[in-house]
């Protein structure tokens, strides 16, 4: 069953990441992608993330298929235009990668090219309007397609942004314009997301919680004081001061784990996903501990 | 205005390191207000190519330097001075710059300034950029600011997930363009109208350099009036 028969079909789903590497070397990451064959529904391939010039997610989308695994490429629009944008899109689906999550991208300047011309000829969600057109047969332009695509597109969400109310206004956008799931930025108050939950409960799209593993409460720290739209309680940074150095990766995988058992038993949302970002190697952990293995 | 900024000494010396005598020729206009290309700033460039051992047989400040036929006219009474140098440095925008190449065909002519951006004055001579001349305005669909000039992505549909209590991924200091443009909307009571607004892909056909206009009148009409 394909990641969207699966996703309909009501299965609480889970999707994880796999990051190209910078160079042709690719054994760590077919390593990874092996690894998580048969135990996740999808794997996210990220797009230039941090805006880091690495391998560009089609060539990495087809090796996952090549590997059993299904694919979701992340398309960003900071390095194309809309002529290579679509003509990218058009040939990511005759590889048969039938999955994209459309996004802005992040700019140049947190990346490792920092001199590079940005594009955003479009953003995030202008790209949800031109694949739903390419789903249709039409180009940007209004050209007749010899062959429309059948993409399965979604989009990002930060439920703790803040302000929150602009960021939902956007939400609502991507909606009309064709995004059929969701990917949240990572979560770590159930109870707030459940509020989140409420509300995109509303419109008829899919929503997976994002899920990224604390290692420590330096890092916990670190997430508070510097990355946009995610807050760790304090509670859980307490939980992970307790547990000392040695334990503390590991209670930041049994955090992970408990949170998505939740979400699940409770039905709050429709699946998860896993952004083990270096850690591809404990998702299979988490989800076992999970329940879901 | 556009806003200029002064060049390095060292950047120019070495760009007019060939040439003896120069004739400066500054702006009334934009340059005056950042101080670029006031008489002050001929003056004190004067006193910086004479501690280089430069001659400078002159200066000026016309009334607005891009103008390219009313420059012409100005510098007329220069003649002699103009003459004497074997090099123009303008001391204005591009814009300056270039029209002082159309009018001496035959002359060296170094720009003394880099130009930025189209910018507002904020305080005397604090500039910020709020408008990117893209040819087509939008400014009527988001509350009078302009996210493709505000935004670092030029977002037309909302902030993107680097948006951090209200601030731009790209620096603290920048305030995220689509928050500001959320709480004016929400000021003059037209949220509604922003969650109804999706901006389509702007028609960056409008922005093809190098861009032309001609909006004066016919002659024909001029005599029938």
């Amino acid at each position: 069953m394909s990641f969207k028969d699966i996703l309909n079909s009501g299965k609480f789903v889970v999707t994880a990441e796999v990051g190209p590497p910078k160079g042709t070397d690719i054994k760590e990451m077919i390593h990874h992608i092996e690894l998580l064959k048969g135990k996740v529904d999808a794997l996210n391939v990220t797009d230039n993330q941090s805006a880091v010039m690495r391998i560009c997610s089609m060539a990495v989308c087809r090796i996952c298929l090549d590997h059993g695994v299904e694919p979701i490429l992340q398309m960003t629009c900071r390095d194309r235009n809309r002529i290579g944008l679509q003509s990218d899109l058009l040939g990511a689906n005759i590889l048969n990668i039938k999955n994209v999550l459309c996004m802005t991208g992040d700019h140049v300047l947190a990346g490792d090219h920092k001199q590079a011309k940005p594009v955003y000829d479009l953003e995030s969600v202008q790209l949800l309007s031109v694949v739903n057109s390419l789903n249709n047969g039409k180009d940007m332009s209004g050209n007749d397609l010899k062959g429309s695509t059948d993409f399965f597109q979604g989009a990002v969400v930060t439920p703790e942004a803040n302000p929150l109310e602009p960021q939902l206004i956007k939400f609502e956008k991507k909606v009309r314009a064709g995004a059929k799931f969701f990917q949240s930025q990572a979560i770590y108050d159930i109870n707030k997301f459940k509020e989140f939950m409420q509300y995109a409960r509303k419109f008829p799209v899919k929503v997976l919680a994002g899920i990224v593993v604390l290692k420590s409460a330096g890092m916990a720290n670190f997430i508070n004081n510097n990355v946009p739209g995610i807050r760790v309680p304090q509670e859980l940074i307490d939980e992970l001061k307790a547990a000392g150095k040695d334990k503390a990766l590991d209670t930041g995988l049994n955090i992970a784990a408990r949170h998505i058992k939740q979400l699940k038993e409770e039905n709050i949302c429709d699946g998860v996903h896993i952004m083990a970002i270096g850690m591809e190697d404990k998702v299979p952990i988490i989800m076992e501990r999970a329940g879901l293995l | 205005m556009i806003i200029t900024k002064k060049r390095e000494v060292q950047e120019l010396m070495e760009n007019i390191k060939n040439y003896k005598s120069f004739f400066l020729i500054g702006c009334s206009e934009c340059a005056s207000l950042c101080g670029t290309g006031n008489q002050e700033a001929i003056d004190a460039l004067t006193e910086a190519l004479k501690a280089e051992g430069k001659d400078v047989t002159g200066g000026f400040v016309p009334k607005t330097g891009c103008q390219v036929l009313g420059t012409k006219v100005e510098l007329k009474p220069f003649k002699e001075a103009l003459d004497k140098s074997d090099c123009i440095l303008v001391m204005s925008c591009g814009a300056g710059t270039q029209a002082a190449v159309e009018i001496f065909e035959d002359k060296p002519v170094y720009p003394t300034n880099d130009s930025l951006f189209l910018g507002n004055m904020t305080r005397f001579q604090m500039f910020d950029e709020r408008c990117s001349l893209c040819g087509k305005c939008i400014l009527d669909k988001t509350g009078g600011i302009c996210p493709v000039t505000a935004c670092p992505k030029g977002i037309l549909n909302g902030p993107c997930g680097g948006c951090k209590d209200g601030k731009c991924e790209v620096s603290p200091d920048i305030k995220c363009a689509w928050v500001r443009i959320y709480e004016r909307m929400k000021r003059l009571d037209k949220l509604q109208e922003l969650c109804d607004t999706v901006l389509e892909a702007k028609d960056w056909s409008q922005n093809i350099k190098p861009r032309t206009l001609a909006t004066r009148p016919e002659k024909k009409e001029e005599k029938k009036k």
